[in-house]
């Protein structure tokens, strides 16, 4: 595998990522390169940074250090800095978001919410006088059919049960057709056969995009990551596919909590 | 069922529409006294008011505590066009109390009724529109801006009184007819009904927008938008775009129900734009229950007709208090107001009687 090839290969570039939130390093030179078509996992104990790297991606959190480049297409011929760039903008340019804390509109329906979630049509005109089409109604029907969500169309999304809200969370972020997905804990509160169905759903969504994880549950790990990467108390301790992490020892030490003593 | 209940909403409108209409028929009949009427055209205005701030709080989830500020604005664009009619284009004796010897500029733009109808709402709308871009671009929300919004009220209140020879200050600008003409007095009755059917088309029209921006994907966006901000930010929408598009909409709603009340009692005070008469605005969607549009409208015409009839005997003095209470019961207990007890609280005690029944026969 050549330098090149596996430079076209990136499609989110993460330099040099700093963040102080009061003098506390929340992030400190994070640098990782997310592959095209993989689903790559952020994972570490907790405080270690995870959920505040993906808020950098996404705009929500502003890095004190650092840039994000995206890169649209496989040729990489476009080179998008996401660092400054508005939320709903970054969406528009084909980045997803769900969040931890499942975050569906629960006094719409489901299909409601799908309806919000569609490429497309955010101005406020639009969203006056917007029809939906035969062939957007299709792409919903078939997204809600891939998270096993398409009998509860017409039921109001507060009403879903919890694993129901997190797949059809991201489904909303299926239907607006991105190149990257990110998911904050897309298992949390999930049984283990609901876990286990998460991740088969997520390795059909590869297919079509990048998913970034951020996760704890080793087994759902193990089940879809093509690659992981480690990070303890702000920064990259370690990146490589799931065998490597697993079998490394400063890894293993710090995720289990017991690295104080042999780091120091 | 669901769309049972949507054109329920609706039904309900038309009724109420009905019934005003036939008011000014009964007054011809001489069956009701023209004090009524009047009221009752005030309470339409006052609908208005309360279906721009359910479009806003109820759908949107955004507390303003100062949409006083934008009737009253909207009241005396209207009234300086009526107080100029009245005087003919000169100026008027405040002003020369004041030490002006000419008409001031602001009071040139309204000298004429085209530009009136423009200004008066334009201005209200503009200064919403301002406010707005810069309360909701910087994410301003919750209580924040609740106290924003009645700040801003307070100031527009002192300043007015502070600019006494424009605006008359504490007495307001009085001795006014209405468009039509003096609505005073049995001979002039035909004017009275003139407007009364003028504020009933515009609360229809007002009314009707309303229901269908929010049956449309932007009705759907801002109740969004109340339950999960964030959430529609990550769904790729500029929210506070949306934000103060509703604000601006409801500001105009109430300059147009101000613009419609100044015909209707003569005059316009400061205090129309006092922080207890925008709680007030409030209190009405609440009672009447919020995100339903027809709660607001019941709600206004409820608790003013209440006012009307209460607050006129002995219960004057403790009215404020009822209408307190009122507003704490509907806030703790009934969080759907009345719309919500006949649509959601009433059949689910039905059900629970028929399910307690059925248990007994079996």
């Amino acid at each position: 595998m050549n330098e090149n090839y596996k430079k076209n290969n990136v499609v989110l570039e993460i330099k040099g990522i700093g963040v102080t939130f009061d003098g506390f390093h929340a992030l400190t030179d994070v640098n990782i390169d997310v592959k095209r078509n993989t689903v790559h996992f952020f994972i570490g104990p907790n405080g270690a940074g995870k959920t505040t790297l993906l808020d950098i991606i996404c705009a929500k959190t502003k890095p004190t250090q650092g840039n994000v480049f995206y890169y649209p297409d496989k040729a990489r011929q476009q080179k998008i800095r996401l660092t400054g760039m508005k939320e709903y903008k970054i969406v528009t340019e084909g980045i997803g978001r769900k969040f931890q804390v499942p975050s569906v509109f629960v006094n719409l329906t489901v299909l409601d919410n799908m309806i919000l979630s569609l490429k497309g049509h955010k101005g406020v005109w639009d969203s006056i006088f917007f029809k939906l089409s035969e062939e957007q109604l299709q792409l919903i029907d078939d997204t809600l059919k891939r998270v096993g969500l398409e009998n509860r169309k017409e039921v109001k999304a507060g009403s879903l049960a919890h694993g129901e809200k997190q797949w059809l969370e991201i489904a909303m972020q299926l239907v607006q057709k991105p190149n990257i997905i990110m998911l904050d804990e897309p298992a949390a509160g999930m049984g283990k056969p609901e876990t286990f169905k998460t991740g088969e759903i997520l390795k059909e969504i590869k297919k079509d995009c990048t998913v970034i994880v951020v996760e704890h549950d080793m087994d759902f790990v193990k089940q879809v990551a093509d690659m992981v990467t480690v990070l303890h108390e702000g920064k990259v301790l370690m990146e490589g596919n799931i065998h490597d992490v697993l079998a490394d020892e400063t890894v293993q030490a710090v995720y289990l909590g017991r690295g104080g003593e042999r780091n120091a | 069922m669901k769309l049972i209940k949507k054109n329920g909403y609706n039904v309900c409108f038309g009724i109420i529409v009905i019934i005003l209409g036939v008011m000014p028929l009964l007054l011809q009949a001489d069956m009701i006294k023209s004090t009524t009427v009047l009221y009752l055209a005030k309470c339409m205005c006052f609908a208005m008011v309360a279906i721009g701030l359910d479009l806003i709080w109820g759908y949107t989830g955004i507390l303003s505590l100062g949409h006083g500020l934008y009737f009253a604005l909207g009241a005396y664009g209207m009234g300086m066009y009526l107080k100029l009619q009245a005087t003919g284009g000169k100026i008027t004796d405040f002003m020369q109390v004041g030490g002006l010897t000419e008409l001031p500029a602001v009071w040139k733009m309204f000298r004429y009724l085209p530009n009136t109808l423009i200004f008066m709402l334009l201005i209200p709308g503009a200064l919403a529109g301002i406010l707005g871009y810069f309360i909701f671009k910087s994410r301003v929300k919750g209580v924040y801006f609740s106290i924003i919004s009645q700040a801003l009220t307070w100031a527009a209140y002192s300043l007015f009184i502070a600019l006494s020879p424009y605006t008359n200050g504490n007495v307001g600008i009085t001795e006014i007819k209405s468009l039509f003409g003096s609505i005073k007095g049995p001979k002039n009755q035909g004017n009275l009904i003139t407007l009364f059917y003028v504020t009933l088309v515009m609360l229809i029209l007002i009314y009707a927008l309303s229901r269908f921006l929010v049956t449309r994907k932007f009705g759907k966006l801002l109740i969004a938008i109340r339950d999960g901000e964030n959430r529609t930010y990550f769904s790729g929408y500029c929210v506070s775009r949306y934000k103060n598009v509703v604000y601006v909409l409801s500001a105009v709603y109430a300059a147009l129900a101000g613009a419609l009340f100044v015909n209707l009692n003569g005059s316009v005070t400061p205090t129309q734009m006092t922080i207890s008469t925008s709680v007030t605005m409030v209190i009405w969607v609440a009672i009447g229950g919020r995100g339903t549009l027809i709660g607001a409208v019941i709600g206004a015409f409820l608790v003013n007709l209440c006012e009307y009839n209460l607050s006129s005997g002995s219960l004057v003095e403790i009215w404020q208090y009822i209408i307190g209470a009122l507003f704490v019961i509907v806030i703790l207990f009934f969080k759907g107001g009345i719309v919500g007890i006949v649509t959601d609280q009433i059949p689910a005690l039905i059900r629970r009687k028929r399910r307690k029944s059925g248990r007994e026969e079996a």
